[in-house]
């Protein structure tokens, strides 16, 4: 220890330059270094898209789902996957298992999508990976803003697909720009079922010829003296009379062409979702998707550049309007963070002046506090950690910790500097000074690195979060601890100087506020250690207000972080149409619009471009935009403006409403889980049979005592019209399945016949039925086939038009159809609910042969975490007995120290209970941060009453000296830990209610476990005391 | 070791077991997925009185819910058929030279109106020598001439085809399926896709036999055509109105709503609107007959009820995010 010390006191200008040096670096990473709203939650998911326009979930599942399952099974680090078959669109989300690399995720999973599209039958589309993105991966969500009225939604959405989609995805960081709304411009050849029969034409020879009209061909070249002469041939059509003039048939040479067949003419395509605004009708809405793993801020920054390059280029009145930025939120969280290290290291310095009393001690303590910032981000930027509002926190909560070290070392020079002889010189007291106090340091600063451990064990979503919170804790930690060791010393033995005055006694301080305290607190701590017992009592007592209080807590999962932006997610009944959820969905809007607070709300009706977000047409999503909330009049919380509007719509007929915002929602969509606290998955294949298992079960569970909201996921409810072929029937007229099936396809659904080339736009040519031939079932009937004879033979003499009632979806899990029964635990406990519950489905419901049971949910989860916890933290608590035996050389004096963890409870639970908040995985990290810093102060008390013994004294006067002493150091660093919390504390910001309960324990816990330090343990000290003999190392 | 220390050692694990209990059920819940929406108890109350919905009379407005009350009306059942103009058989002169000739002159041409008895060529005879008058039969308009002067004419030669086209014939294919609806003296308004004109006629006619190629029956019915629009050739469609029915309760078809595969009318009660299955009878493009379920004078909603259908099947969709 000693040569440490002297080779660093020895090589002190290396030192000085060594720690520019990693300020420096420290700094460099820090401009570098990714700046997010939250650490990203998401799992790692690979998403396979296959649009298959027109089929439906049945389809969807035989023919595109299974095959897209069946190539990924067996993939290395496949944790789950589970699949959603909806109505033209198959997904299926492949969860890998955590830490796994994306890129190699992706990898794998596009090999196997090679072998899954060569399964899928043609015509069902290809299987596509969604973009490379997480949850926090929309970054901005804008609408186009016509201001002179005379663009129309096709034309609108046209400038969105050419000319902003594509110059916005070269942005580097930018993955994807998704568009919704308005109408995607088609050419369409809208045909008349009775000019067909008239000419006697197929809906196929129609399709055929428009194909076959309408191309470029290259023919090599020709030389020509000399000269090389490519040769092309332009067929292409270029105006849309040249798609009416296309010859369809000649008779006699007679030609006849598409337009006396057909109407052609420009329009929009058949959508699945569109978009609409502050219930004034529809707009064009364009979703930027942002990179994996790319840095936010700088994204944003580009894009913004790219948008006002953009606008320019726009026709005159149309520009981009954001209604949703994930850089306000970025901000915010940074600007609650910043502000809460600002004032966090505000307040510590002005702690460090007041009872250090001057200015250079307190400026060699400060230093360590840039230092251990610096080196703290150097670590973030090795690990890939971002700078959120987790990450950050974790460094406004250790400010006050950071300083410990170098407060302990600081003041035990100080004090020598007032107490030592003047023959000594100042580096020998400097030498001396930190020798004395650096053993216990190291190891407490270990304890608090240590007491992190179990944090870096937790998995799921809570350890997402709050990883990177211990990791800028304990590298912070670590910095702190460099800093105490080859800094500090050096520091000051340059900054301080002896006093002027003449030196003071022992125990006597020229700091007046001190020399109160000291006043105040020598009598308190000699009764005290005088009257023992009263010390056991007041412990006791503590002990017991913290028993009585802790089972009126309440627990609840991780506080939700706000994110400033409202989302109201709207479901419709499953069967609706788009123009009937387009209507709602604007009365809502119009509703919305009333709160005086909301500013603006774009509503996304369904899906639009395929790519993160695919929603079935029954689902309206509505971003809120707010106006500043210093203006709120409504409600002065986000919550509370949550049940404002909650209570707006709640008369609102046939609506589900759920209230989430912009990023949870995303998460909570990739994560998927159910959001019961248990969830019943029965698998097996007949949909109708898993109705009628589901229903039973449900049945079977309410009547288990505890069970509440229980609910079955429906999977049915969309209509179909369901055309069966009767083979019997065009067996009499010799059609072919496929040809009825074809004209069905074409004449009801439409078909692309090549594609309309405008420069570098293109548009598909869509041929179809026109609509009033097509749009009733009897409309539909009367279609009209055509025979190999030639003969017209009407749909319904060949085929029955049925309405029923099919599935809106089919959700499988690894290759399993199932559904989910639901349910919450009221009033009992989660596992005594399981295991009757299991009993009861066994004994009632009678499950046919393939159809299982699985139970899951969030108790899973919660078990999963606990089982964890309960092997870790029995191991750090042994590792930090160990280190504190290490230190001390004694299981007594380890276990006094060890006895300030249930004292520091006490203060976090009170503190919790006053402030009304609930156990919560942030304040179980409150608890674990103050367990380091409450020990921390413990080995120091007890290092110095070790050393007064050895000294000679009494355990009495060691005792009170002891404690008189280091009331100090003890006051400083709980002071100072403390006094870092306070503007998280108090903060309201964007995040704050994360850190919150963080605060609160840790403020709560200081003042209870600081009473202990200071006048139960030197009580109690007798009883765990060293014999001078024991302490020889 | 010593024996204090033992002591000292099971204390710390005893503490240490009370810190893992209480950080446990801390930490133990690790999820963000908390549902914001408060679970309704509206749901429970929902599944009890699942059929009846209450919805203020502002919010029926708001959302555009029509109610109307139930009344008798007529429904017009109808059929379209496609098919052409073709001339009218009986107004058609096929007119042959009398005896074979050499053509000498030919006054009209295609397309020209003749009278009865106007001359339309002179032929010379082969046998006479002598010219002679082909004259029109009917009055009309000339469709097909094959002479020109100087041709030896042949006297079993369709030389002329002259049509009165004042009157012509519309034939409308029926298919197999719907051959038992069309029968004589049913009204048909025959119209011409891309034109304006109209014409409403009886059928005459219905074939007795079926086209054993394209598996069609025949309807005919006279169509006037004084203007000359009804050319022969032409393709049209006919809208067949096979009965016009005078029933106790029509609704419009946008009032029946299909729940549980059943259909149903939302009937306006005093306590709220109820799902009333109802049986349906007659039903053209915009009228259905209701049989039984809702009577006349009865409110129901006409427009719009799918708001009503969604709120009643709000139990079953409302949580499964």
């Amino acid at each position: 220890m000693k040569k440490i010390i002297q080779f660093v006191l020895q090589n002190r200008f290396l030192m000085v330059v060594l720690g520019i040096l990693i300020l420096g670096a420290g700094y460099l990473s820090y401009k570098k270094l990714p700046i997010d709203a939250f650490p990203d939650v998401s799992p790692v998911v690979v998403q396979v898209f296959t649009v298959s326009e027109g089929y439906s979930p049945e389809e969807i599942e035989k023919y595109v789902t299974f095959p897209v399952e069946a190539a990924m099974s067996g993939l290395p680090k496949l944790k789950l996957v589970r699949s959603t078959s909806n109505f033209g669109l198959s997904i299926v989300n492949l969860y890998f298992e955590d830490n796994t690399d994306i890129y190699f995720a992706r990898q794998i999973v596009g090999e196997r999508l090679k072998e899954a599209s060569e399964q899928i039958p043609e015509g069902f589309g290809t299987p596509q990976m969604g973009p490379i993105t997480s949850g926090m991966g929309l970054i901005m969500y804008y609408y186009l803003d016509d201001s002179t009225g005379k663009y129309s939604l096709t034309e609108l959405r046209s400038i969105q697909d050419w000319l902003i989609r594509y110059p916005l995805q070269t942005v580097p960081g930018v993955t994807e720009v998704l568009g919704i709304g308005g109408w995607v411009k088609q050419y369409q050849t809208v045909l008349d079922p009775n000019a067909l029969i008239r000419y006697n034409l197929s809906v196929n020879e129609v399709l055929d010829r428009i194909r076959s009209n309408n191309l470029n061909v290259g023919a090599q070249y020709i030389v020509k003296n000399g000269e090389q002469f490519t040769i092309r041939s332009v067929g292409l059509t270029s105006k849309i009379d040249d798609i009416k003039n296309i010859v369809v048939k000649a008779v006699d040479g007679i030609p006849i062409y598409l337009n006396q067949v057909a109407e052609i003419k420009v329009g929009g395509a058949v959508r699945y979702g569109t978009a609409t605004r502050n219930g004034t009708g529809e707009v064009v809405v364009g979703q930027i998707v942002k990179l994996f793993g790319a840095n936010s801020s700088q994204v944003i920054r580009d894009i913004e550049n790219k948008l006002d390059q953009i606008n320019e280029m726009l026709p005159e009145g149309v520009t981009i309007h954001a209604y949703y930025e994930q850089k306000t939120l970025v901000e915010a969280a940074v600007k609650t963070v910043t502000n809460a290290l600002e004032e966090a290291i505000f307040l510590v310095i002005l702690i460090l002046i007041i009872f250090l009393g001057a200015f250079r001690p307190s400026l060699v303590v400060a230093i360590s506090i840039p230092f251990s910032v610096l080196f703290a981000i150097i670590g973030m930027k090795f690990l890939g950690i971002s700078a959120n509002l987790m990450s950050f926190g974790g460094l406004a909560i250790a400010i006050g910790m950071m300083v410990d070290g170098s407060v302990v070392i600081v003041e035990n020079v100080d004090r020598m500097l007032h107490s030592a002889d003047t023959s000594e010189s100042r580096i020998q007291i400097v030498l001396r000074a930190t020798v004395e106090v650096l053993r216990p340091i190291i190891f407490a600063v270990l304890i608090i690195i240590v007491v992190f451990v179990p944090l870096f064990t937790l998995e799921g979503v809570a350890g997402k979060t709050f990883r990177p919170l211990a990791y800028t804790i304990s590298l912070a930690m670590a910095g702190s601890l460099l800093f105490a060791v080859f800094l500090a010393p050096v520091l000051a033995y340059f900054f301080m100087r002896r006093p002027k005055k003449a030196k003071l006694k022992d125990g006597e301080h020229q700091i007046w506020i001190l020399r109160i305290m000291l006043k105040i607190y020598n009598p308190i701590v000699t009764y005290f250690v005088k009257k023992r017992y009263a010390a056991v009592v007041l412990a006791t007592l503590l002990l017991i207000l913290g028993g009585l209080i802790y089972p009126r807590l309440g627990s609840e999962f991780t506080p939700r972080l706000m994110e400033g932006t409202i989302v109201v997610r709207l479901t419709l009944a499953p069967s609706i149409s788009l123009d009937e959820g387009t209507r709602i969905t604007d009365i809502v809007e119009k509703r919305l619009m009333q709160i005086p607070e909301i500013k603006e709300v774009v509503s996304r009706i369904g899906r639009g471009e395929v790519g993160s977000d695919a929603e079935p047409i029954n689902v309206v999503e509505s971003i809120v935009q707010l106006i500043p909330s210093s203006e709120w009049t409504s409600a002065k919380t986000q919550v509370g403006l949550e049940d404002v509007i909650r209570e707006k719509l709640s008369d609102v007929p046939g609506i589900a409403v759920n209230i989430t915002q912009p990023i949870q929602l995303r998460v909570d969509e990739l994560l998927s889980g159910v959001r019961a606290q248990i969830a019943i998955k029965l698998f097996g294949d007949d949909l109708d049979i898993l109705k009628k298992k589901s229903d039973e079960i449900m049945r079977v569970i309410e009547q288990v005592p505890g069970a509440a909201d229980v609910q079955v996921n429906q999977i049915g409810g969309a209509p179909q019209l369901l055309i069966k072929v009767n083979r019997h029937k065009i067996a009499r007229y010799g059609i072919n399945i496929e040809d009825v099936q074809d004209v069905i396809k074409t004449a009801i659904g439409g078909s692309e016949a090549g594609q309309f080339f405008e420069g570098v736009k293109r548009f598909d040519i869509f041929v179809r039925f026109a609509k009033q031939f097509r749009s009733t079932p009897d409309q539909i009937k009367n279609v009209l086939v055509k025979a190999p004879n030639g003969i017209l033979v009407p749909l319904s003499q060949l085929a029955s038009v049925r309405e029923i009632v099919g599935p809106r979806q089919i959700t499988r899990e690894y290759s399993q159809r199932f559904i989910t029964i639901q349910t919450n635990v009221v009033g009992t406990d989660v596992g005594t609910f399981v295991k009757k519950g299991q009993q009861a489905i066994k004994n009632k419901v009678n499950l046919p042969a393939g159809y299982y049971v699985e139970w899951g949910g969030q108790f899973k989860l919660q078990q999963a975490a606990n089982s964890r916890l309960a092997v870790v933290m029995p191991i750090t608590l042994f590792i930090i007995f160990i280190l504190l035996f290490s230190n001390f050389n004694s299981f007594k004096n380890a276990l006094l120290i060890f006895l300030n963890v249930p004292m520091a409870l006490i203060g976090g639970i009170v503190a919790l209970w006053l402030a009304g908040l609930n156990l919560s995985v942030p304040a179980s990290v409150g608890f674990i941060a103050l367990f380091g810093i409450a020990l921390l102060n413990g080995i120091v008390l007890v290092t110095y009453f070790n050393q007064l013994i050895k000294e000679g004294y009494s355990i009495d006067e060691a005792s009170i000296q002891g404690a008189s002493m280091r009331l100090r150091p003890v006051l400083m660093t709980a002071f100072a830990a403390a006094l870092g919390m306070i503007p998280l504390l108090f903060s309201t910001g964007i995040g704050s209610e994360v850190q919150k309960p963080l605060a609160t324990v840790v403020v709560g816990g200081l003042f209870t476990s600081t009473i202990l330090t200071l006048l139960v343990l030197p009580a109690l000290y007798k009883w765990f005391a060293i014999k001078p003999q024991e302490s020889e190392l | 070791m010593k024996k204090s220390n033992l002591i000292y050692l099971t204390v710390g694990i005893v503490l240490g077991g009370l810190l893992v209990f209480l950080i446990m059920n801390g930490s133990g819940t690790v999820n963000i997925d908390e549902p914001i929406v408060a679970k309704s108890v509206k749901n429970s109350e929902l599944k009890n009185q699942k059929e009846i919905v209450k919805i203020s009379p502002e919010v029926i407005k708001e959302f555009g819910v029509v109610v109307a009350e139930a009344k008798p009306g007529k429904i017009e059942l109808h059929l379209d058929l496609t098919g052409e103009v073709v001339p009218n058989p009986y107004k058609i002169a096929h007119i042959i030279p009398r005896f074979g000739g050499i053509v000498k002159k030919i006054y009209k041409k295609i397309g020209d109106n003749v009278k009865a008895g106007e001359v339309i060529a002179t032929i010379e005879s082969n046998e006479s020598l002598v010219e002679y008058k082909v004259k029109s039969s009917i009055k009309g308009t000339i469709l097909e001439l094959h002479m020109t002067p100087g041709e030896l004419i042949g006297d079993r030669i369709h030389a002329v085809k002259i049509a009165d086209l004042n009157s012509v014939w519309a034939e409308l294919n029926i298919y197999q399926k719907d051959l038992l609806k069309i029968n004589i003296g049913e009204k048909v308004l025959v119209s011409s896709p891309g034109s304006n004109y109209k014409f409403e006629g009886r059928i005459f006619y219905v074939s007795p036999t079926v086209n054993e190629i394209t598996r069609t029956s025949i309807a005919r019915v006279n169509l006037g055509n004084v203007r000359g629009f009804w050319k022969p050739g032409l393709f049209i469609t006919g809208r067949v109105q096979i009965k016009e029915i005078k029933v106790p309760v029509a609704v419009p078809k946008t009032a029946i709503a299909t729940m549980d595969e059943q259909p149903v009318v939302f009937v306006q009660t005093d306590k709220g609107f109820i799902p009333q299955p109802v049986k349906t009878g007659y039903t053209n493009d915009k009228y259905v007959q209701i049989i039984s379920g809702l009577k006349a004078g009865q409110k129901y909603v006409a427009e719009n009820g799918f708001v009503i259908k969604s709120e009643i099947e709000k139990s079953t969709f409302a949580d499964e995010d």
